[in-house]
């Protein structure tokens, strides 16, 4: 019952804001964002919570939903982000935005603890829509190409899962299992090898697109640069980690032998998704830009941490999606603020920002060192429990791997030095307001908590994915 | 483990109160509180080195797990501190030298704006440094290798308005990433052949380990790159030189005495692991000598009296791995801690004379300052005859050390290298001595204006000065304080204070003195220019470093970048053709429909119909439509 609260109280806020005056918009959206926050915290006392309704029964459809040590954290990133999203944004954003704002949040809800693949399907689809009107209404025409992108992409990725849904569940009747949409029964059934492939595939590249992973990423610019901040923190930070969860939740569990067959292309392409981003973030011009292949990079280093098929490698993507989604989220949000003070977002027209505006600065230092990974941030523990699982299953990935951390030092410290140090080129900027700091202090000590104690989130995300790998493996079969 | 943690956070308390209620404290005060917060770690780190050495049995460790730092794969990582002998001499230095570099740096940079700022950095240095060697396993030592090598990016970034100070930062923090990675993946291998990554763990495996497997070598090599990149040896040794743009004090606490020692601690605390890997073990003398002659003779004439001083300190460093890679541990700890002592001085007497001179660090403006600044002179003398070794200063005795070693272990090539480095170091650090000091004033209105430091400099370097002298005395000290460390596990046999052949003494000497001689000769009896030399090959090499800047530029730095320009370049061409398809797509759409208006609902009809088209592919594939 307890998530049924969670979803409920975003869907509820999201009705008063189209009841109330337009005035409050942001005050509605801002407590029901802290009630969400706190149910969360309650959530991590109960620790596993659920509902399991028949929805559509003759389909075998039910409305299931759990929140287990892999969805607990992510739905605590997507409660936190979002009570910083709605506190950064525009208070006269209007209506229509706090209003899709509180829509995405439910959906999130309901896509990361969905255990009913047809309910994952629902939430997965929903979450389009929100999205679209977030990017087409706040930056001209830009922001409505940057929309039909997002969409035209995300379409034809959600196609395919549909297919492979369908599939999955008609393929698990043929076998005499009944007609079912539940993961669990799904994972470890018989199919054909030809017709598993290509299921395989197809799942695949819905997530791919969703992540973005290399080479579907062409929604990601257009979309990361023309979104307001709050709500590109929101894609990059929680979005995208739907597409490396859908792996985890729905792929591991069915088609691991397949993930075994394909796993050294699958590598190589993650690999050249790594580089890739990373070489890309080196030579932008526009900060946003940086973050945006920056984050493209890493996104690859999560894919790489699960295709290494170690229990190791699947528990610091795991971690690191938590991890990530805070820091790029804080990161957007930063140079949101800055775009707002200095009215661009090339890195030649900034400089020497640092002298006008230190605490910005500072806190624009923080999130800079968390994605590049500098160890005791929580960055440093996912990408060492990823490198670990690629060294104990191909080494050349790890190596790759390592040396792309070193370029993350390089095109994360270019952007911030390019825009803060130096002779003071442009006007001086104000600082951040004390109400800015409000929420920037418990981000970034939320981010430290986490990067000294890795284990407050490993140690309860082991059991779901040893259970989610089991289901997949038989026993024995993890090392 | 009590007494661990507040020697750990007491610098960390003062980082955090100073950045917090920099506003509210009065001048000086930021100073003042984090030079005593640093002092008190130094008390309360001779008690816990008086406990250490207290412990019955012959296991001198002091150790506890904080937390657990990453559970779930395997057996936990704990967040453990461990304090043996050997830890316990880097805590001395740390705490004890950075005291009084924290008090020198008050009088330092009582007149720049950035003061508060400066010592809540030197304090996080500090708690990192300190972090890095109370480390309990190799993941906590790695947090606080970066976070020293933060701390390091900060400072040398600290006057965040020149260019080549940022420049600089960047390039010691990207290249000391290099170095993390390595250890990372050190570390991981580890962890994955014996499930642990502790100290005590590790070692009583290695302890039962045959040397020689290619998994020993690998993982040595790649703990051995990280402790390169920190410890600036040859080719990762740019960025120590470039270092210089911090302030002064910074470079006498982080760039010469302390944080660039990590990579010395480090293999000096993994002999177990050396023992196994004889060829890595091989290649580190090697670089260390290597280093230490190229360093020495990029000092040779440069004009920057810091950068003399830099890649001085790059030298002594090759040193100290030359020790390691001849298992003469002990020796170099021992001159880790001598050079501690001199280097410090040197530095912050050259500091003092940079503040007399206003800011100028050109020896070519300098000259004739001894009647100016007497005690600066002095310390600086005196460390200058020990970093040249001549006895009975302190250099003098920890060099002796590891050559003597090196030659005792039949290795007469590193030997010899290191013989005849002895005989450049004591030319440079005299061409120094001599162009800053003595002689005729280069710069008449500066030498008019140029004035001793306040006491609450010069009393540190004095301090230091003394220590310079003295210090060789310390070596039975160190050589008995280690040895428990030493003979724990397997490896160390060789570790203890030898003394070498009487004619290599008397050689490595006989060559300083004439070196001092013809340093006198030309600097003093016939006035040398500080840039004579340096217009043809080979000093137009040596001054410019032999062009290992430009040549890292080319062979990696502009391919990546250029790299990422054809990758850009590449995917705005498929933008554009993918969106110029779609416009075709659209505008051929519309023809057939020209009912429907709105993009959403054309895209979608299109994609609609090829997906079905799909859909029913699949179907059919799968034998659902027959």
């Amino acid at each position: 019952m307890f998530l049924v609260w969670l979803m409920a109280v975003p869907l509820a806020g999201a009705i008063a804001t189209l009841i109330a005056p337009k005035e409050v918009s942001k005050a509605i959206a801002a407590i029901t964002s802290l009630v969400g926050l706190v149910g969360y915290a309650g959530l991590l006392f109960i620790s596993r919570a659920g509902i399991d309704w028949a929805w559509i029964p003759q389909w075998g459809i039910r409305f299931h939903l759990v929140s287990d040590g892999l969805s607990l954290f992510l739905l605590g990133l997507s409660a936190v982000l979002f009570v910083v999203a709605v506190f950064a944004s525009d208070a006269h954003a209007g209506r229509a935005y706090y209003f899709w704002l509180l829509v995405l949040s439910f959906s999130v809800v309901g896509l990361f603890a969905a255990v009913d693949l047809f309910v994952f399907y629902v939430f997965w689809e929903v979450l389009l829509i929100p999205v679209f009107f977030l990017l087409t209404g706040w930056s001209g025409e830009r922001g409505k190409k940057a929309a039909m992108k997002w969409l035209i992409m995300n379409l034809v990725g959600s196609f395919f899962m549909l297919v492979g849904v369908v599939a999955l569940a008609v393929i698990h009747n043929q076998n005499g299992g009944g007609l079912t949409f539940e993961i669990s029964q799904l994972s470890g059934m018989s199919m054909s090898a030809g017709v598993a492939s290509w299921l395989f595939f197809a799942f695949l590249v819905a997530f791919a697109i969703k992540a973005p992973l290399w080479p579907l990423h062409g929604w990601m610019p257009d979309a990361y640069g023309e979104s307001p901040a709050p709500v590109t923190a929101i894609i990059s930070g929680v979005l995208s980690k739907a597409g490396i969860y859908g792996i985890l939740r729905v792929m591991i569990p069915i088609f691991m032998p397949q993930f075994r067959e394909y796993q050294t292309l699958l590598l190589i392409v993650a690999t050249a998704g790594l580089v890739y981003g990373a070489l890309m973030a080196l030579r932008q011009q526009d900060m946003k830009m940086v973050t945006a292949y920056g984050s493209l990079s890493h996104m690859a280093m999560m894919a790489l941490g699960i295709f290494s098929l170690t229990s190791v490698g699947l528990l610091g993507t795991t971690f690191y999606m938590v991890a990530h989604g805070l820091m790029v989220g804080g990161l957007f949000l930063v140079l949101g603020m800055l775009e707002n003070r200095t009215g661009t977002r090339t890195i030649q027209d900034m400089a020497g920002l640092n002298r006008s505006a230190p605490r910005l600065a500072a806190y624009f230092l923080f999130f800079v060192l968390g994605t590049l990974g500098l160890p005791g941030l929580p960055g440093f523990a996912g990408e060492y429990m990823i490198i670990q699982g690629l060294i104990a299953s191909h080494v050349v990935f790890a190596v790759i791997a390592g040396f792309i951390l070193i370029v993350a030092a390089w095109y994360m410290l270019r952007v911030f030095q390019a825009v803060m140090q130096g002779p003071a080129r442009t006007t001086a900027i104000k600082d951040l307001w004390s109400r800015q700091v409000a929420w920037l202090v418990p981000l970034a000590g939320l981010v430290i908590l986490i990067g000294i104690w890795p284990a407050g989130i490993t140690a309860h995300a082991v059991p779901s994915l040893y259970h989610a790998m089991h289901f997949a493996l038989g026993k024995g079969g993890v090392h | 483990m009590q007494g661990l943690v507040e020697i750990l956070v007491l610098p960390l308390l003062g980082a955090a109160t100073i950045t917090a209620f920099k506003g509210l404290m009065p001048k000086r005060l930021p100073g003042i509180w984090a030079s005593l917060l640093v002092a008190v770690s130094f008390i309360l780190s001779i008690f816990q080195d008086r406990r250490v050495s207290q412990l019955a049995g012959s296991h001198h460790v002091i150790t506890g797990v904080l937390w657990n730092w990453a559970t779930g794969f395997g057996p936990a990582i704990h967040f453990r501190l461990y304090l043996d002998p050997l830890s316990a001499v880097w805590l001395l230095i740390i705490t004890g030298v950075g005291a009084l570099i924290h008090i020198y740096s008050i009088g330092y940079m009582h007149d720049d704006a950035g003061e508060p700022r400066f010592f809540a950095y030197l304090n996080f240095f500090i708690f990192s440094m300190l972090l890095l060697v109370l480390a309990g396993n190799l993941v906590v030592l790695l947090i606080g290798w970066a976070l020293v090598g933060l701390a390091s990016y900060f400072l040398i970034g600290f006057w965040y308005d020149r260019p080549t100070a940022v420049a600089a930062a960047k390039k010691a923090f990207v290249m000391n990433t290099l170095g993390d990675v390595g250890i990372l993946l050190g570390l991981a291998l580890l962890y994955i052949h014996y499930h642990g990554v502790g100290y005590q763990h590790l070692f009583a495996i290695f302890t039962h380990a045959k040397p020689g497997s290619a998994f020993f070598e690998w993982t040595a090599l790649l703990l051995y790159i990280g402790a390169m990149a920190k410890s600036a040896q040859f080719p990762l040794h740019m960025w120590l030189a470039d270092a210089m743009e911090g302030p002064t004090p910074v470079s006498a606490l982080i760039h010469a005495a302390t944080m660039v020692t990590a990579g010395v601690y480090l293999m000096a605390r993994l002999y177990p692991l050396l023992r196994l890997a004889p060829v890595t073990h091989e290649l580190i003398g090697v670089i260390g000598a290597f280093t230490a002659i190229f360093a020495a003779s990029i000092a040779f004439f440069q004009q920057d009296i810091k950068k003399v001083l830099a890649y001085s300190t790059l030298s002594q460093l090759g040193y100290m791995f030359l020790g390691i890679g001849v298992s003469a541990y002990t020796a170099s700890v021992f001159h880790f801690m001598t050079h501690a002592f001199f280097k410090a001085t040197l530095f912050l007497a050259a500091g003092s004379v940079i503040h007399g001179l206003a800011g100028e660090q050109d020896l070519g403006q300098m000259g004739g300052l001894w009647k100016k600044m007497p005690w600066t002179m002095g310390s600086f003398l005196v460390a200058t005859l020990a970093i040249s070794g001549i006895p009975p200063f302190s250099g003098y005795f920890s060099k002796e050390a590891i050559l003597g070693q090196a030659f005792n272990s039949g290795h007469y090539i590193l030997w010899a290298i290191g013989v005849f480095t002895a005989g450049m170091t004591a030319f440079y650090m005299f061409r120094l001595f001599f162009l800053t000091f003595t002689g005729k004033p280069r710069n008449e209105h500066l030498h008019e204006h140029a004035h001793e430091a306040p006491l609450v400099m010069t009393i540190p370097v004095v301090i230091l000065g003394v220590l310079s002298l003295i210090g060789g005395a310390f070596g039975g000290w160190l050589n008995r304080w280690l040895s428990p460390a030493f003979h724990q596990y397997a490896g160390g046999s060789a570790a203890a204070l030898e003394s070498g052949p009487l004619f290599g003494t008397i050689l490595t000497v006989g060559l300083a003195v004439v070196a001092f001689l013809v340093a006198y000769w030309l600097y003093v009896k016939r006035d040398t220019a500080p840039k004579a030399g340096t217009d043809k090959a080979p000093g137009v090499w040596m001054l410019k470093a032999w062009g290992m800047d430009s040549a890292w530029m080319t062979v990696v730095v502009n391919p990546l970048k250029m790299l990422g320009t054809a990758l850009l370049t590449v995917e705005r061409g498929i933008l554009a053709g993918v969106v110029g398809i779609a416009s075709g797509v659209q505008a051929w759409a519309s023809d057939l429909a020209p009912i429907q208006t709105g993009y959403v609902r054309r895209y979608a009809l299109s994609i609609m119909v090829g997906v079905v088209a799909l859909l029913a592919y699949y179907l059919i594939r799968i034998g659902f439509i027959s």
